[in-house]
């Protein structure tokens, strides 16, 4: 077992569908600023960073982290970057806690970003696919995810009411949320009648397109005081894969996001989850995805996670808030995204958020993830 | 000991593949001021409290990441630092009088004329904007005296963003593999899997290691051109790149024989049938191009329902 690691700054830029007023290093700059006063540090103070963003063909600039490092003012120190599609951002806060907590680095600064408005999405993501064996008839990941979708509406009862559902709640939870840039209020009717992009999947099931970055402090025990009086404790963190094209996948249930939770929650003492956590942030990058979350996370057993939205537990006001920040439905940075899950959750059981703060919050659960759906982590953080 | 394996490489043909993508990239302040005022003819730099100054702008100090305080006309002369030739053209580095940094560009002259610590000047063309190479390059210019950076009242508003493009090509290895399967495409017109370990259900594309147990996989095995739908949406949106017509339909599908999925599409006529016509479950059979196999998946043109 490393030693103790707490997030101890957080800072985030205000995202947009669009910042012409910055390049994607200006981008970066902000939320590192924000992240190091907000730690009260200067880049001086920091042994080691960890850049991470999502693939190299979304904004076409290879090894974009020696731009990064000029801007940040970092020239000389360690830096590593972390890449791995939607779930860029956690693992690249993986790769920090490790540095702490193997007694490397006493303070590592985790910043993520994507600037999506410079480039093609869908097509950049349908890169994914085998160049040989299903590229040719890719529809980015949002083909994909609304076909396992699909699936799921027979097996598990993921209804579009119930995505629905989550929409409403996470775009109607953004309005409140600072940072976020998607603010309108939304029903489950508009969710349900807006047009459909890829059926089951339909326009209000979908995040906005997002400019962001997003950046945390990772201190180790020792100097984690200077910061702040109250870090977010890391009591658990783990990102697992599972094969692409495996005869056992299925595909109904997130197996490396079960296995990830399970190695999480043992780490951090969970036994019952539901009951545990006070706050929950999951990366979905459709409304869908969040009911597959409910499940694998152990929230409720399969096949009840449209009996859970339903019920309204993971309302902001419910007994298990799922994204009181609105998710991805706010801002999607993707790349981003792992680390303002984080930031969310880490403010949340510091007792300082300011907009959406859960009453005596102290134990969050945080999930994110990237690939072919096959990484997913998740994270456990504590007062 | 360490011995090498008796392996050596063959030469086989590879698969081509492109990638195209078109992008408005975010120049930010600083370069997008350069960008800007080219079209005056100025080359804008910035200058830093430590008084440095770094051309063309920067938005960030390459030395410590401090912000600048102000942007600067720099000077159009300055001297040749290094400089080398790629594919018949030379470039260089130029040291613009009174800048602190190297300004890589076009050096309009032979090699073998050329001497790093020489005098250069910036030529400009007259048919460029908004691009770095509104400067042509640089020319020799031994009497050019030195020039000084100068202040600036006002400058241009910056561009927000630059159109940029890149296409990338790609000539793939098959491997043994997937060089039997796409060969029996073309040759046969059959799709073939390799043998689970121990089953006889099929993996597709065929592979060496069963990605499970990683046992090594069995023999080869024809699949069927007839399968079932694992999962599927309805694509109803313009995305760039894909030149089918809309709405039609994503379907993962297992053929019969085979254990994995395979990724097409089926036609449709309209959305809310398809809804209840294609689903998970549903039989669909290869509809395969006329004429000529090339040896790719595409070789399947479509796949299409088979009525109950």
């Amino acid at each position: 077992m490393g030693r103790h690691v707490g997030i101890v700054g957080v800072g985030q830029t205000h995202h947009s569908r669009r910042r012409t007023d910055v390049s994607q290093a200006g981008l970066v700059r902000e939320a590192v600023d924000r992240a190091l006063a907000d730690a009260r540090l200067s880049m001086d103070d920091i042994d080691t960073i960890v850049v991470a963003s999502g693939p190299v063909l979304f904004a076409a600039v290879n090894q974009p982290e020696k731009w990064v490092v000029d801007a940040i003012g970092a020239q000389g120190k360690s830096v590593v970057r972390v890449t791995s599609g939607g779930g860029a951002g956690f693992a690249g806060a993986l790769a920090g806690y490790y540095q702490v907590a193997g007694g490397f680095s006493d303070r590592t600064l985790v910043v993520a970003y994507d600037k999506l408005s410079e480039g093609q999405l869908q097509y950049s993501i349908s890169t994914l696919y085998d160049p040989f064996w299903g590229r040719e008839f890719a529809v980015g990941i949002m083909g994909f995810s609304a076909a396992y979708w699909r699936a799921r509406m027979d097996v598990l009862g993921h209804t579009e009411e119930a995505a629905a559902m989550v929409a409403a709640k996470n775009r109607n939870n953004a309005i409140d949320n600072p940072y976020a840039h998607q603010k309108k209020p939304v029903t489950v009717e508009d969710v349900l009648n807006s047009k459909p992009l890829c059926w089951p999947i339909k326009l209000l099931d979908v995040p906005p397109i997002s400019d962001g970055a997003a950046a945390i402090v990772l201190a180790s025990e020792k100097v984690a005081h200077h910061s702040t009086g109250r870090p977010a404790w890391i009591r658990g963190i783990a990102y697992c894969c599972e094969a692409d094209n495996a005869a056992e996948r299925s595909l109904m249930l997130s197996e490396p996001l079960a296995l990830a939770s399970r190695q999480v929650y043992r780490a951090a003492g969970i036994t019952n989850p539901r009951r545990q956590f006070d706050v929950v942030e999951v990366q979905e990058p459709y409304s869908c995805f969040e009911l597959n979350y409910y499940e694998s996370l152990g929230l409720c057993p399969p096949g009840q996670a449209a009996d859970l939205i339903a019920s309204g537990a993971t309302q902001r006001d419910g007994d298990i808030p799922v994204n009181p920040s609105g998710g991805c439905m706010g801002a999607n940075p993707i790349g981003a995204v792992g680390v303002i899950r984080l930031i969310e959750a880490a403010t949340q059981v510091m007792g300082r958020n300011e907009t959406h703060q859960i009453k005596d919050a102290s134990l969050a659960l945080v999930q994110s993830g990237g690939g072919w759906a096959n990484l997913r982590g998740c994270a456990v953080l504590s007062a | 000991m360490y011995s090498a394996p008796d392996s050596y490489p063959i030469e086989l043909p590879t698969f081509h593949s492109e990638i195209n993508l078109p992008y408005t990239l975010t120049p930010g302040r600083a370069a997008g001021t350069f960008l800007a005022e080219v079209k005056n003819r100025r080359i804008i730099g910035s200058r830093f409290a430590s008084g440095r100054v770094i051309a063309p702008a920067q938005d960030f100090s390459p030395a410590d990441g401090e912000e600048p305080e102000a942007f600067v006309e720099a000077p159009q002369t300055g001297v040749l630092t290094a400089f080398t030739r790629v594919d018949g053209q030379v470039i260089g580095f130029i040291r613009l009088d009174g800048c602190d940094n190297e300004f890589p560009h076009r050096i309009l002259a032979r090699l073998e004329d050329l001497a790093a610590g020489q005098r250069v000047a910036a030529e400009w063309d007259a048919g460029v904007e908004q691009s770095v190479l509104a400067i042509k390059g640089f020319v020799p210019a031994p009497d050019a005296p030195v020039g000084t950076v100068k202040p600036l009242d006002a400058t241009e508003e910056p561009l927000g963003v630059i159109p940029y493009a890149m296409k990338l090509d790609f000539e793939h290895a098959y491997g043994p593999y997937y060089g039997r399967m796409f060969d029996e495409i073309r040759e046969n017109g059959r799709i073939m899997g390799v043998r689970q370990p121990g089953l006889d259900a099929a993996l597709l594309p065929p592979r060496e290691i069963d990605d499970i147990t990683h046992a090594r996989t069995g023999t080869w095995k024809a699949c069927a051109d007839t399968g079932t739908i694992r999962a599927c949406s309805i694509i109803n949106m313009e995305v760039y790149g894909v030149t089918r017509k809309v709405p039609y339909v994503y379907a993962e599908i297992v053929l019969d024989g085979a254990s994995t999925r395979m990724i097409h599409v089926i036609e449709i006529d309209d959305l809310e049938t398809a809804k209840k016509t294609i689903k998970p479950g549903t039989r669909v059979r290869a509809v395969w191009v006329e004429g000529e196999r090339k040896g790719r998946v595409s070789d399947i043109e479509r796949f299409e329902v088979i009525d109950a």
